[in-house]
């Protein structure tokens, strides 16, 4: 005889809230449809140390497995989370099949060696955005899914971006190049960052941002389809990354303003290194800069003028930089004098 | 015209001049040193793509796709690059390629890519009708124990990624992956639980979830855990939901993370197998840790709520829960015994049914 089984039920009546009916939208079943009633509440602190989604029943003797660090909403949280989650599936692309590789045409000496140098220094600018987000994911409790997700998008894309790179280097006859060291982890650097906004503000905000900057500017770089692909697809993933970056920063500074001067002590030091920093490819470092104004003016006999150009790239960094952050709230420290910003572009202009 | 960079004295540098040099850094560029010009390891390099494209493990020829048996270089220099001398290191603790490898980690990478799904939309929510209550908050039970399965992916694979040396990107790819497909796989089970008059259920022991996140010794160890033992069952309650799907949404939803989950498996598995040949103590060391694990997997399989859950699932509602839904629910329990301890020897890790747990073990000899 078959066994039969002594049924208790008892966890029916300890489920999470009832009657839960989300309905897909327009653009689908998003994490925005589903924050349906006691669901779409979330804590401002977290005391969720058992990994239990949002919204479940506890249960009294589950065991703690999270070492969380992050359990304050203001932390992490941003209002549209849900919607760059959500875009960042819908814009999956695939390095492999979406590049036109057959594009690429063999190029004079100096301008592919500029091109794998860039290529070697984007490749390791991207470990970094990879590397980073991941320590901080596994640190952040559950009950903040939403921006968790939008990391876990943003490491997927830094790995394809790695990837990109790397593939562009190997495909025209040129190779990597020397290393630069520009990501090691030095104090100030993103790795080191004590606080996610910390590190948001660095990665997301100064690094990113700058980044995106060049990649959007990619057209003027470009030599070939596959080059104008890779930077438009890049562009539109560091796009997210750093408006993550910008929200968030704007919902830490209107849901905790005592921590604004402490914020606006990270921009200080972000502003410090925005141009002169290692981690842009615009910036000081000979290996990126002279291979941008190689690659900006045509070659190797051209590098005035590709230096003029690299030169409106880092004005069009600042301008987009200032946007932002006064976008996340933080505006005034261009109006008080507290950030070089104007002057930097004053004198780019000159 | 080029403005070139003003020469500093760095010991005189004050406050002042620091500031004046960032903004005078916004105009200048260094006259070209070119230095880094004609400096490459290996030059001529020629990748053409195939009939699917320029994949990730294509690049792997001459020296860019030497792998070494141990990484020392602690900063981010690129497999293939010429390293920087005096970086400071970046303390990346997984530097062994016995630690980390497996030859699949490329082509599962751009699997995983070409595989892309957004539960939003491709998922057919509106297959979703209403079903009696308790079927429902069966249904609705299992897939929050599922979310917290996913969670658990998503912070033991993040917590160890960061810790890998990039000798071996093509690993720290795959696993970008891998957990943003347990966020996918979070997102869609909860989904699934929110959108037809339902809700979360109650959590998990959590138990196993604690074990796999404090798996201590080494990648390795969690991937034991992870992915041989969470892994093996997860993919087998997959298939049976798959199997007794109410709708084409779950069903969508079911095999989407089943091929997710393949993907883990074959990289856990091809990964264990590369460990254990480089260095034979690590069986015997699996081997132990999976004699801790399957007490510990005992426990939380004889919580009552999962498996209630369950048999109501695939009974089709309570009245047959008991009797049928049971039957199903135990066949589920032996095809996992089955399946785990099959892989457990075919790693070479002998499992003595005798020292096995006994529901383990009852379930096994049935098999």
């Amino acid at each position: 005889m078959e066994p039969v089984l002594d049924m208790q039920l008892d966890w029916m009546d300890q489920q999470g809230s009832w009657g839960a009916a989300a309905e897909p939208s327009k653009q689908g079943l998003t994490l925005a449809d589903i924050q349906v009633g006691a669901y779409g509440d979330v804590p401002e602190e977290s005391d969720n140390m058992t990994g239990r989604p949002r919204g479940a029943g506890a249960r009294p003797e589950s065991y703690r497995i999270g070492g969380y660090s992050v359990r304050s909403k203001h932390e992490i949280w941003l209002e549209n989370a849900s919607f760059l989650y959500e875009e960042a599936l819908q814009r999956q692309w695939s390095s492999a099949t979406d590049v036109p590789w057959d594009s690429i045409e063999p190029l004079p000496d100096d301008i592919e060696q500029a091109e794998c140098q860039l290529a070697t220094f984007l490749t390791e600018v991207e470990f970094v955005a990879g590397d980073v987000p991941a320590r901080w994911i596994s640190q952040t409790t559950p009950d903040y899914f939403e921006p968790r997700n939008v990391l876990l998008a943003q490491v997927m894309d830094e790995a394809r971006h790695m990837d990109v790179f790397r593939k562009r280097a190997l495909a025209n006859g040129g190779g990597l190049m020397g290393a630069t060291g520009g990501t090691a982890g030095v104090v100030g650097s993103i790795d080191l960052a004590r606080d996610f906004t910390e590190m948001s503000s660095r990665l997301h905000i100064s690094g990113e941002g700058a980044v995106l900057t060049i990649f959007r500017m990619g057209e003027l770089m470009a030599y070939n389809e596959a080059e104008k692909a890779m930077y438009r697809l890049c562009a539109q993933d560091e796009a997210r990354h750093v408006a993550f970056g910008v929200m968030h920063m704007r919902y830490m500074s209107e849901t905790a303003p005592e921590r604004r001067e402490e914020i606006d002590c990270y921009l200080d030091e972000a502003e410090r290194q925005i141009l002169a920093g290692s981690q842009n490819p615009a910036g000081a470092q000979a290996e990126s800069s002279e291979s941008l104004a190689i690659l900006l003016g045509g070659g190797k006999d051209q590098y005035d003028e590709g230096v003029n150009k690299l030169i409106a790239i880092r004005r069009r960094q600042l301008q987009e930089y200032q946007k932002r952050v006064r976008s996340a709230g933080f505006g005034e420290r261009f109006d008080n004098g507290r950030s070089p910003i104007k002057e930097m572009l004053a004198a780019s202009a000159a | 015209m080029v403005k070139t960079a003003a020469k500093t004295d760095s010991k005189t540098k004050s406050k002042k001049t620091t500031a004046r040099d960032t903004v005078a850094s916004a105009a200048e560029v260094p006259k070209p040193g070119y230095h880094w010009m004609n400096r490459s390891n290996q030059w001529d390099t020629r990748v053409k793509p195939g009939k699917h494209g320029l994949r990730l493990g294509d690049l792997n020829v001459g020296i860019y796709g030497e792998i070494p048996e141990q990484w020392q270089d602690q900063t981010r220099n690129p497999r293939g690059a010429i390293p920087r001398k005096g970086v400071p290191p970046l303390g990346y603790s997984i530097r062994d390629k016995a630690d980390v490898w497996a030859d699949s980690a490329a082509d599962l990478y751009e699997e995983a890519i070409q595989r892309k799904w957004a539960p939003a939309t491709d998922v057919p929510w509106g297959t979703v009708k209403p079903l009696s209550e308790p079927l429902e908050r069966a249904i609705c039970q299992v897939l929050t124990e599922l979310c917290q399965y996913a969670n658990c992916d998503v912070e033991t694979i993040s917590q160890w990624q960061h810790q890998m040396s990039y000798g071996y990107h093509e690993v720290k790819q795959y696993l970008a992956t891998a957990s943003f497909d347990a966020a996918r796989m979070h997102e869609a089970f909860r989904k699934r639980a929110l959108c037809n008059g339902g809700g979360l259920g109650l959590e998990g022991p959590g138990e196993v979830n604690r074990m796999i996140l404090e798996s201590r010794g080494g990648w390795s160890e969690a991937v034991t855990y992870l992915m041989l033992m969470r892994g093996t069952f997860t993919m087998t309650l997959l298939r049976y939901l798959e199997k007794f799907a109410y709708n084409d949404a779950e069903q969508s939803i079911y095999a989407n993370a089943l091929q997710a989950k393949a993907r883990q498996m074959t990289y856990a598995l091809e990964h264990l197998q590369y460990s254990i040949a480089h260095d034979e103590e690590r069986k015997a060391i699996m081997a132990t840790l999976l004699f801790i694990g399957d007490r510990i997997w005992e426990r939380e399989m004889a919580d009552h709520v999962l498996r209630e859950a369950l048999c109501i699932v695939f009974a089709g509602g309570l009245e047959k829960a008991p009797d049928q839904g049971y039957a199903i629910y135990q066949k589920m329990q032996r095809d996992f015994m089955r399946d785990y301890v099959g892989t457990c020897e075919w790693l070479g890790i002998k499992r003595d049914p005798a020292m096995l747990p006994e529901a383990m073990a009852d379930y096994l000899e049935a098999s």
